[in-house]
């Protein structure tokens, strides 16, 4: 900032221009941010059709009434919980011991991190249709539990159990974004100062030592910061299961929120009922996006 | 230090079948967009194709109609991922520009507020955000497919913070030359911001490449559906082609990858960026 020029006339008319610069920005996100969620949480308290002719009714909290005695809503709940918790806590460990094992590597660590992160680099929509082939009841996913468990012959029904289908979901984000992490982890590790670790040498502490008494404290805020990141787009996962059901997966186990407000809203068309699953969504996620900035204003360390 | 130990043996064990798990899937999708159907779901897995079954290709290109929209759809994704990519970069950089190197008032207030839409998530304001553009009349046109965005608030983070260091005496000497505000940000400003543009531009086209959810609202014919729609329905109509829908998959991939490998440090560094964001 220049405030060494004092706040003449030459810099007042800089400023109006740093004003003019702005405008787009407040435009965009005015319209397209600001609007639409004041819009949802004021349509969330309307009866309102798309095509129906009727003015929208208000019927104040009664959306919300519907949706928390509606078990076809707690099931998407449950969906979207099982998926989150049973994808991101795999992905935070698996992500993690990766991360540590390449940083002890001398050679290759440049391949193998981009190796790991290369699903990464596919769409959504691309790693599910791949999986969907690997899944098939004699595909690939059938042959390798088979060899590894020995159970030759066996069809583990991916997409006809119920349990099985979540697996399948969970098994797809996680081939997708484990080397995405590794990165995140990795870059963490790097900030940790090697110092310390010499200094731990010195003192005779083995590696299995250091892992437990410098890096996995120092990474705390990586750790925190991953777990909520990775929670937070596991709530909003959509394409998966959307493709899945799609090419005949039963879609009960796997209705997700971002799939019931789609299904809500677009297919049925009851925008007032979809506006407060959105707005619930919303508030879980808000709170999750809070705990991320509040752990991570705590969680400044210097070394 | 050469020598074998246990522990080194076992993380050894451990990154190989994770390379494996990684890697399977994908040379899966390469050798089973060359083969055909019937050898593809088969026990056990020939990796390696017999002989080349390009009609996979064909189909994939040609789809199940014979209509050859997969060519129209990849080139809406196109449009669609270079023009978000192209005003992401400008708008945030104009917009990190103010928010970093002038002085006036609100402009903090107008960056917490930026910063708050980060927020919100998509998938809770995509209804009425449908309702808005069809209001405007763009449903099913390029304009309602890229509109909402434009520009995003981490663009206008990345860009501020980048800004940020940026010497004022460049812009100072800019000033003196006589140069305009906006002549300053175009020549100044946004050549200078090389690496910050390119991890942007590939963060928002590699989204927009990806994006499903919006284009499943919006694009309401063949004609401007885009890949990831074409995928969706080729999938659940051709379950049967499996080459064909790999051919399709590796087809929808090939970009990205041949993005990654020119530019991974840009996809890298996007990742870290986005790791290093604090309150």
């Amino acid at each position: 900032m220049s405030r060494h020029h004092a706040s003449s006339p030459l810099k007042r008319h800089q400023d109006r221009w740093g004003m003019i610069f702005v405008l787009p920005a407040i435009l965009f996100f005015s319209l397209f941010s600001f609007y639409p969620i004041i819009n949802a949480l004021f349509t969330s308290l309307f009866r309102k059709k798309v095509l129906s002719l009727k003015p929208p009714t208000f019927i104040g909290l009664e959306n919300y009434h519907y949706l928390l005695t509606s078990a076809d809503f707690w099931n998407s709940i449950r969906a979207t919980i099982v998926f989150t918790l049973g994808t991101f806590i795999p992905l935070l460990v698996a992500s993690l011991i990766l991360a540590v094992l390449i940083t002890q590597m001398r050679r290759g660590q440049k391949f193998l991190q981009m190796a790991y992160y290369s699903p990464a680099v596919l769409s959504s929509v691309v790693a599910a249709a791949i999986w969907l082939l690997i899944f098939d009841p004699r595909g690939l996913a059938n042959q390798w539990v088979n060899f590894v468990m020995n159970t030759p012959g066996v069809d583990h029904k991916w997409f006809a159990d119920a349990t099985m289908v979540q697996m399948a979901t969970m098994l797809v984000y996680f081939w997708k974004y484990v080397g995405y992490f590794v990165i995140i982890f990795i870059s963490g590790i790097a900030s940790i100062p090697p110092t310390l670790y010499e200094a731990a040498r010195i003192d005779g502490s083995s590696s299995w030592q250091s892992f437990w008494r410098i890096t996995l404290p120092l990474l705390r805020p990586t750790v925190v910061l991953v777990s909520i990141m990775s929670m937070l787009q596991c709530l909003k996962t959509f394409s998966t299961q959307y493709l899945f059901t799609q090419s005949g997966a039963p879609q009960g186990p796997i209705n997700v929120i971002t799939m019931n407000i789609y299904n809500t809203g677009i297919r049925d068309q009851r925008i007032g009922r979809a506006s407060a699953m959105s707005i619930i969504l919303f508030a879980i996620m808000l709170f999750f996006t809070w705990l991320q900035f509040s752990t991570s204003k705590s969680d400044e360390v210097s070394y | 230090m050469n020598r074998i130990s246990l522990p080194g043996v076992l993380a050894r064990i451990i990154l190989a079948l994770a390379l494996i798990f990684v890697a399977a899937p994908l040379v899966f999708m390469i050798t089973a967009s060359l083969m055909p159907a019937s050898d593809i779901v088969k026990m056990p897995y020939r990796w390696i194709p017999k002989h080349l079954h390009v009609e996979n290709f064909v189909h994939a290109v040609a789809g199940n109609d014979g209509s050859f929209i997969f060519i129209r759809n990849i080139f809406n994704s196109l449009v669609v991922a270079s023009v978000v990519s192209i005003t992401t970069v400008l708008i945030s950089s104009l917009t990190g520009y103010s928010l970093s190197k002038f002085s006036y008032r609100g402009r903090d207030l107008v960056f917490l507020m930026i910063m708050a839409t980060m927020m919100i998530p998509f998938e809770a304001i995509m209804i009425p955000l449908y309702m808005v553009i069809t209001k405007m009349g763009l449903q099913n046109s390029y304009q309602g497919l890229i509109l909402p965005f434009l520009v995003n608030a981490f663009g206008v983070f990345m860009m501020r913070q980048y800004l940020i260091t940026f010497p004022n005496e460049f812009i100072d000497a800019a000033r003196v030359d006589g140069m305009s505000e906006f002549a300053i940000y175009r020549q100044v400003i946004l050549p200078n911001t090389g690496p910050a543009i390119a991890t942007l531009a590939i963060l928002a086209f590699r989204s927009q490449w990806d994006n499903l959810l919006w284009p499943l609202l919006i694009a309401q014919t063949e004609k401007m559906k885009t890949i990831p729609l074409y995928i969706v329905k080729f999938t659940a109509e051709m379950h049967t082609d499996e080459g064909a829908m790999m051919a399709v998959a590796l087809i929808a991939s090939v970009p990205m990858f041949i993005l990654f490998f020119a530019l991974s440090n840009y996809f890298v560094s996007g990742a870290a960026v986005y790791s290093s964001r604090k309150g």
